[in-house]
């Protein structure tokens, strides 16, 4: 325990104490000690006591203060979960748009590369030759390329016979 | 009407071509004198061999697109 000297209204008062709350009390003695000092004339106690009714009245006013904040807190904290909801419904909803789209990329894609091939049959029957199915990949294309650049080097050399 | 081919569908058409020359070059080597024709040149057999090659090449990439 500690003991603690405070000074209320011109008296000194002796009083214990937790250990470590000594400033705590001093603290709150000057706060009592200026609202005795504000009453002007009367005794000792009747001072005390004003003091205690203004005290007891800013107690009273800031408890009002926190019944009326409380239901605007609720609605705060309505207000960010409601807010929180709608954002996880917006990521979800973007999710899925995104996955629409890539989704309906892929389907371009395989649809051009169709259409690559349905192109690549037309013209050779175009030119009379029979259908060699288009490869589906770049692989068959570099493959058809080399071996065009081979039958065009036999033709010249064929050609180059004496 | 002006077609869009994508690079398979141009070495087709350069096969084509090169096929149509040798055609014409084998047509023309025929009509000459039996005389000439009997001196085969010594790479003939090479370009036989090469010819060889590039239909089983060609069967080949035809057997992988007919099955995938």
């Amino acid at each position: 325990m500690a003991d603690v000297r405070l000074s209320i209204a011109g008296r000194p008062y002796d009083v214990h104490c937790a250990d470590g709350q000594e400033d705590r009390i001093r603290q709150l003695a000057a706060i009592i000690d200026e609202k005795a000092r504000s009453v002007q004339g009367g005794t000792e106690v009747r001072q005390l006591l004003f003091a205690s009714l203004m005290l007891a009245d800013e107690t009273q006013e800031a408890r009002g203060k926190v019944e009326k904040a409380a239901p605007q807190s609720d609605s705060l904290r309505a207000a960010v979960a409601l807010a929180e909801s709608r954002e996880a419904a917006a990521k979800d909803e973007l999710r899925a748009a995104q996955t629409r789209e890539q989704e309906a990329l892929a389907e371009a894609r395989a649809a051009a590369e169709r259409e690559a091939t349905a192109l690549a049959e037309l013209e050779a029957l175009r030119q009379g030759a029979p259908v060699v199915p288009a490869p589906p990949s770049g692989r068959h294309d570099r493959a058809l390329m080399q071996i065009a650049d081979r039958i065009e080097a036999l033709a010249t050399k064929v050609e180059q016979i004496p | 009407m002006e077609l869009d081919l994508d690079e398979s569908s141009l070495a087709i058409g350069r096969i084509e071509r090169a096929l149509s020359r040798i055609e014409k070059a084998l047509a023309a080597r025929a009509e000459r004198p039996a005389s000439a024709a009997t001196a085969p040149p010594p790479e003939s057999s090479a370009l036989k061999a090469e010819v060889a090659a590039v239909i089983g090449e060609l069967d080949r990439l035809i057997g992988e697109a007919k099955h995938g």
